[in-house]
C-alpha cells in the first residue's frame, strides 16, 4: 500500500495550488471480491420474524497520503442493491458500515447508510440511495485502508424467505480541500 | 513531513516552469519598440561587443527603470500563507516570472477549478481541469546564461571587466502516456509505463575579460561634419570588437534522470500494484570539495556595419567558451524489489569539459530622418526570439510601436511614447507578454527614464 498510487500523490499537491477542491470518486464495489458482492439468504423459516445476515466484511486499499495534505470538506455515498427473492416476503434494511482498518470489525460502528427494502415472492427488487455528509465515511476514506461491511435485516411476513442479494453499486465521493 | 514535502514539490513544480520568462524589459523605450535591440536602444546587456566602439548618438545611451509596479504589488499581492484560503502557488510563481516592477494591466485568468479523480480497481481518470493549462505540450525547458553584475574599466578602446557567469539548463519531459493522462484526462491503463525524464545542468564561473573594440573601416560622408554619429550621418563604417575571457570555474553539476511507474495487469490489485523505476547519473565538481575549481576560456566577439544610415550588427557572446573540470560521477538506481536506492561511484577525477552556450544577436536598423526602423533575432540555447519596432520623433515627443515573437513562440504587441527634457526623457510603454505559468497573453505598463 506504501506505493499504491505514486501518481495520485501528486493530486493533493495540485489541489494545494489554489483555492479549489479535489473531488475523489471511488468505485468501492470494484475493489471488493466479486464473490462478496452477492450472497444467498435464507431459507428463513417461520418462527424467525427478525433475522440479520452479515453479508461481508472486507478491507479496502485506499489512497495513501491524501489525508495528510487535505481535509475533507464533504463526503457522500451512492448505494444500490438487487434482491432476487424466490420465496417469502419481508421488509428490511440494508446497512452499510465503514470503520478504520485497525478495528476488529466494521459492525461495531454506526452504519453510514440504512436502505429500506420490501421483498415479495418471485420478484426482483432494486433499491438505491444517496447519502450525503457522512463524517465517518469521510474520515475513513482518506486513510490508506478501511474496513467495509454490509448487513441485511429481515422482518419476515411470509415464510420461508429465500433469495439472492447482489450489491450493484457502492460509490463514494469525497470532496477535499488542501491543507498544506 | 508530508506537508513539507508537498510544499517543496509544489515550489519545484512551479519554479521549474519559471524558465518561461525570458527577461522582463524594464526599458520602456525599448519595450515600446517591441523589445528590439540596436546600438542605441536596449543594449545594456552587451549583446554586441562592437557597440562599445560606436560613438554615442542622439538615440540615447541608457535608461533608468521606474518600478511603478511595486505600488500595485503592495496594494494587491498574492497570499504567501499556505493556510490561507486564497493561497495559490501559481499566483506566486507568476510573481517570480513577472517581478512586480511593471504595472500589470491584464493577467491570464487565475488557475482555478476543482480537480476530479475517478478511481476503481482497474480504472483511474484524473481531470485536472484548469491546472491542465500549466502542463506544456512539450518538454519544460528552463534556463539561460546569466552575466550577473561585475565591475569593469575602460582604457580608450580597451576595457577590462570581472564578473560572475552562471549557466543553468533544465529539461523536464513527461512521457506521452503521462502527459495525455494529466493534460487530456486520458484514463490510466494497465501494463503502461508513466515516465518522467529530466536533464539538468548548472555551472558557475568568474569571468576575467579583456576586450578591444575599434572602428576598422571608415568612409566619410558629406554630412559627417555635422554629426559624428554613423547611425545618422550617412557614412560607411565597420566596427569590430573582441573580448577573450578566462573562466575560473566555481561549481559544476549535471543530472540525467529517468523515472517512472509501470502499472500491472490491474491498476490497483495487490499490495504493490505498480513497479517503480528510477535511474539517475550525476556529475559534479565544486570549489572546496570534490573536483575543485575548473579552468577555461571563451570570448565575446561582434561586428557592426553602418552604410547610408543602415545598421547591421552581429554579436556572439560566450563564443567558444568552455571549462575543464575534474568531476565525480555517481549513479543512483532504485530497486523496486528491495525498495532501496543504491549509489555507486562511476568515476572520480574524470576530466570533463563543459560548454557555455553561445548567444547570437543579429540586428538591423534603418534611420530615416528622425525615424528609426529596427529588427533583431536573438538565438540562445533554449529559445530564439525576434523583435521588430519603430520610433518616430515629433519635436520632443516620440511615438513607438513594435511586435515580437516571444519565448513561447507567441506574437506579442507593444506601443508607447516618450518626452525628452534635454538630457533626460520620460518613456511609457504598453506591451503584451506571455511571461506567466499559464503561457497566456497578459499586458503590462512600463515606465523608465532615458539618458540622452
Amino acid at each position: 500500500m506504501r506505493r499504491l498510487i505514486p501518481i495520485a500523490l501528486l493530486l493533493p499537491l495540485l489541489v494545494g495550488c489554489g483555492n479549489r477542491n479535489l473531488i475523489l470518486t471511488v468505485d468501492i464495489l470494484s475493489f471488493m471480491d466479486p464473490a462478496t458482492r452477492s450472497v444467498d439468504y435464507g431459507p428463513i423459516p417461520p418462527g424467525f420474524p427478525n433475522d440479520t445476515i452479515e453479508v461481508f466484511s472486507d478491507s479496502l486499499n485506499l489512497l495513501q497520503g491524501v489525508g495528510d495534505v487535505t481535509r475533507v470538506a464533504s463526503a457522500s455515498l451512492d448505494i444500490a442493491a438487487s434482491f432476487d427473492n424466490t420465496s417469502g416476503a419481508a421488509t428490511g434494511d440494508v446497512l452499510i458500515y465503514f470503520a478504520a482498518a485497525d478495528s476488529a470489525t466494521p459492525f461495531t460502528t454506526t452504519p453510514v447508510a440504512d436502505v429500506p427494502f420490501q421483498l415479495l415472492p418471485g420478484q426482483i427488487t432494486n433499491v438505491s440511495t444517496h447519502i450525503d455528509a457522512s463524517p465517518a465515511l469521510a474520515e475513513v476514506l482518506t486513510h490508506d485502508r478501511a474496513l467495509v461491511g454490509l448487513r441485511l435485516i429481515f422482518n419476515g411476513t411470509s415464510f420461508p424467505i429465500q433469495g439472492t442479494e447482489t450489491l450493484t453499486k457502492l460509490t463514494a465521493t469525497v470532496v477535499m480541500k488542501k491543507d498544506l | 513531513m508530508m506537508k513539507a514535502t508537498s510544499i517543496a514539490v509544489l515550489i519545484a513544480l512551479c519554479g521549474l516552469q519559471a524558465g518561461t520568462a525570458a527577461g522582463q524589459a524594464l526599458d520602456a523605450r525599448r519595450l515600446g519598440m517591441g523589445g528590439v535591440l540596436t546600438s542605441d536602444v536596449g543594449d545594456h546587456a552587451g549583446s554586441n561587443i562592437a557597440f562599445r566602439a560606436v560613438p554615442k548618438g542622439t538615440g540615447g545611451s541608457g535608461s533608468i527603470p521606474l518600478p511603478l509596479g511595486l505600488i500595485q504589488y503592495l496594494s494587491d499581492h498574492p497570499s504567501y500563507d499556505s493556510k490561507d484560503s486564497t493561497f495559490n502557488i501559481y499566483e506566486i510563481a507568476n510573481v517570480i516570472l513577472n517581478p512586480p516592477l511593471t504595472i500589470q494591466l491584464s493577467k491570464p485568468s487565475e488557475v482555478s477549478g476543482d480537480i476530479s479523480v475517478y478511481l476503481a480497481q482497474d480504472s483511474l481518470r484524473v481531470d485536472l481541469a484548469d491546472v491542465k493549462r500549466v502542463i506544456p505540450k512539450n518538454s519544460m525547458m528552463q534556463g539561460g546564461v546569466y552575466h550577473i553584475g561585475g565591475i569593469g574599466k575602460s582604457f580608450g578602446k580597451m576595457f577590462l571587466q570581472v564578473g560572475p557567469l552562471v549557466h543553468v539548463k533544465n529539461a523536464l519531459t513527461l512521457s506521452d502516456q503521462l502527459r495525455d493522462a494529466l493534460r487530456d484526462a486520458v484514463p490510466f491503463t494497465g501494463n503502461t509505463r508513466y515516465g518522467v525524464t529530466d536533464e539538468g545542468r548548472a555551472q558557475a564561473a568568474i569571468s576575467f575579460q579583456a576586450g578591444y573594440a575599434l572602428r576598422a573601416l571608415h568612409k566619410a560622408s558629406t554630412q559627417e561634419g555635422d554629426s559624428p554619429d554613423p547611425r545618422r550621418n550617412g557614412s560607411t563604417a565597420l566596427y569590430l570588437g573582441a573580448a577573450p575571457k578566462y573562466l575560473l570555474g566555481i561549481a559544476y553539476g549535471d543530472v540525467h534522470s529517468t523515472g517512472g511507474v509501470t502499472t500491472g495487469d490491474t491498476l490497483f490489485a495487490g499490495s504493490n500494484p505498480v513497479t517503480l523505476d528510477m535511474d539517475t547519473e550525476t556529475r559534479y565538481a565544486v570549489v572546496g570539495g570534490e573536483g575543485g575549481t575548473g579552468t577555461g576560456f571563451g570570448s565575446d566577439v561582434g561586428a557592426v556595419l553602418y552604410y547610408r544610415n543602415f545598421e547591421l550588427g552581429v554579436g556572439l557572446n560566450d563564443f567558444g567558451s568552455q571549462i575543464k573540470w575534474s568531476t565525480t560521477v555517481r549513479r543512483h538506481i532504485y530497486d523496486n524489489a528491495t525498495n532501496q536506492f543504491t549509489t555507486s561511484v562511476v568515476a572520480r577525477d574524470e576530466e570533463f569539459t563543459s560548454r557555455i552556450p553561445v548567444t547570437t544577436t543579429v540586428n538591423v536598423a534603418k534611420r530615416i530622418g528622425r525615424t528609426t526602423l529596427a529588427a533583431d533575432i536573438v538565438d540562445g540555447e533554449l529559445r530564439t526570439t525576434m523583435h521588430a519596432g519603430a520610433e518616430l520623433w515629433f519635436g520632443m515627443f516620440a511615438l513607438r510601436s513594435g511586435v515580437y515573437r516571444d519565448q513561447n513562440k507567441m506574437m506579442q504587441f507593444a506601443g508607447g511614447g516618450g518626452y525628452r527634457f534635454g538630457k533626460i526623457g520620460v518613456d511609457l510603454a504598453i506591451a503584451s507578454n506571455s511571461r506567466n505559468i499559464e503561457r497566456e497573453r497578459g499586458a503590462e505598463l512600463s515606465a523608465s527614464l532615458s539618458l540622452y
